[in-house]
């Protein structure tokens, strides 16, 4: 038995120990990104490229602090629709899926029309949802939750059905109810699963808020995009799409770090992958 | 001595007394299994009858696909059979029989909690309260050499010590009843023989009747007060051998003369059915 014993894991390490380690760990994408955006400058200089084109990183910045304000509110809003559109699609989805996993006649009926839908083009829906909510914030939010809607209930309908039958078998030999042996059992065996669903409707949340901006809005990221690009102020253009990829590392990385948090055991399992920040 | 040994853990607050002696006699009469997939119906147990004895250890052993494993999780209430009557402690069983202790051939513990934790489910699924357990839990889990382990996560474990915490799980509400099937299954012969040793001691400790399902011929008649041999598909009977073999049963008992006859007499019976072929 002794043979066999798994090593100790080590203390956990301090702050600045740890930050050195990461540095040591990501330090070479950081310098392949330093390096990128130098080449960036020093071409767009060499070749004289026109600004309309491709602006270099240093103008990008300064025209984006020229007029920051607008910019930032127009953030403000597109991350209220990320943000509210992905909460509804959390909350509405789990349910379903759990819903789906326990009734074989949800299962049956509604689950084939949901996976139907699916195959609808979600973004030619848009333009109907301004026709029936109008320009305001409601059908960003609505475009936001059906994107993300449907990989969260797809995994964790998968999540919750995906249980092993001997575990299930001993459950019952316990004679637990219902929901103790979903609580106990059922749910923590499904996190894995509804947290890659979470994570890919994450993913999915800022284009989602982005389009749905671009079909019809008088405010946000997504609107100003399209402003900025009628008027060819590219340096703009750049500069918001940069801000839109930031908001949506920042909610994946959210998503992220809750799944550390509510799973660790099944974190800690996953080798690191190109994620792993 | 060692079940009084038990009740003295302080503070339990369980019913853990060597007073109340484990017992749960078992009668299967005329169980038969019949499956039907895609118009094919195989008949996986043909009418087993089998009487055990509260406290008696019972080894099942044969061929692989003879219906052994069907024939405890009938016994267990998990599957349905196609006739017969099974009834523990006089009361028929239907649906899950609850007042058990089972391990299966995979530890199936629940990834997401540690070694003491894992045990614990089997307190909390009932609706027990935990902590009037966890004494009962630490001293089992050092029984069987887990002691330090309690904290670690299944992943962080061997095979065999797995085992030996889905076997302490089974074990912590004191059940009448165990059931394994095929519990070394999956081990290494050296971890197997450890494991063979350490289930007699806890076996002595609470004599829980015992019904243990295996394909290892020694194994069967190591551990058994009677082992019953079966046939291969359809699952019968073929032969029940009492194992006169004193207790514990050390290695100087299992070198014996009649230790080497009891399992002359099992392979004898796989050979007349063809399973073993010389």
């Amino acid at each position: 038995m002794s043979a066999d014993i798994p090593l100790q894991p080590v203390a956990a390490p301090t702050l600045g120990a740890a930050f050195v380690g990461w540095l040591r760990k990501r330090g070479g994408v950081l310098a392949v990104f330093l390096a990128l955006f130098l080449l960036w400058e020093y071409a767009v200089w060499l070749f004289g490229v026109k600004e309309y084109l491709l602006p270099p990183p240093s103008k990008v910045w300064t025209e984006f602090m020229k007029r920051s304000d607008i910019v930032l509110s127009g953030a403000i809003v597109t991350t209220q629709e990320i943000v509210g559109g992905y909460l509804l699609a959390v909350f509405v989805s789990i349910p379903l899926a759990l819903a789906v996993a326990r009734s074989r006649f949800i299962e049956e009926s509604v689950y084939p029309v949901v996976v139907f839908l699916q195959i609808i083009p979600k973004i030619a829906i848009a333009p109907l949802f301004i026709i029936w909510l109008g320009f305001g914030f409601t059908p960003k939010l609505l475009i936001v939750f059906l994107l993300c809607f449907f990989p969260i209930v797809v995994s964790s309908v998968a999540g919750f059905k995906a249980v092993d039958p001997e575990v299930m078998d001993f459950a019952h030999t316990t004679g637990a109810s219902g929901w103790r042996m979903f609580f106990k059992i059922r749910l923590p065996q499904a996190l894995p699963d509804i947290f890659t669903g979470l994570k890919v409707g994450a993913a999915l949340s800022a284009t989602a808020a982005v389009v749905a901006e671009f079909v019809a809005a008088d405010r946000g990221l997504g609107y100003l995009l399209q402003q900025y690009n009628g008027q060819l102020e590219t340096p703009m253009v750049f500069a918001i799409i940069v801000l839109l990829s930031l908001i949506g590392l920042v909610v994946y990385y959210f998503v992220e770090l809750v799944e550390r948090l509510v799973i660790p055991w099944h974190v800690s399992q996953r080798p690191a992958g190109v994620t792993g920040i | 001595m060692t079940a009084a040994r038990l009740s003295e853990v302080p503070r339990t607050g369980v019913a853990v007394t060597a007073a109340t002696p484990a017992r749960a006699p078992i009668d299967i009469a005329g169980v038969s299994q019949i499956f039907q997939r895609a118009g094919q119906v195989t008949h996986a147990l043909d009418r087993v009858d089998l009487a055990i004895a509260g406290s008696e250890f019972v080894s099942i052993v044969g061929p692989s696909g003879c219906g052994k494993s069907t024939l405890l999780k009938i016994i267990a209430g998990l599957i349905s059979r196609s006739s017969g009557t099974v009834r523990i402690d006089g009361q028929e069983v239907q649906g899950p029989y609850t007042n058990l202790g089972i391990v299966f051939q995979s530890p199936v513990l629940l990834d997401w909690r540690n070694v003491l934790d894992n045990v614990l489910v089997q307190i909390e699924l009932r609706g027990l309260d935990p902590k009037q357990y966890k004494a009962r839990a630490l001293e089992l889990l050092g029984k069987v050499g887990l002691g330090d382990f309690k904290d670690r996560m299944p992943r962080e474990l061997s095979g065999g010590m797995r085992q030996r915490a889905a076997i302490v799980r089974a074990l912590i509400h004191d059940p009448p009843l165990l059931m394994m099937d095929e519990p070394f299954g999956a081990l290494d012969a050296l971890t197997r023989e450890q494991m063979r040793i350490d289930l007699e001691k806890l076996w002595l400790d609470r004599r829980q009747t015992t019904l243990f399902i295996t394909h290892g011929i020694s194994e069967a008649v190591a551990l058994a007060d009677r082992v019953v041999v079966m046939t291969p598909r359809p699952g019968r009977i073929d032969r029940i051998i009492p194992i006169d073999l004193p207790r514990p049963r050390h290695k100087d008992v299992l070198a014996s003369r009649r230790f080497t006859e009891y399992c002359d007499m099992i392979t004898e019976c796989f050979m007349r059915h063809g399973v073993i072929k010389y």
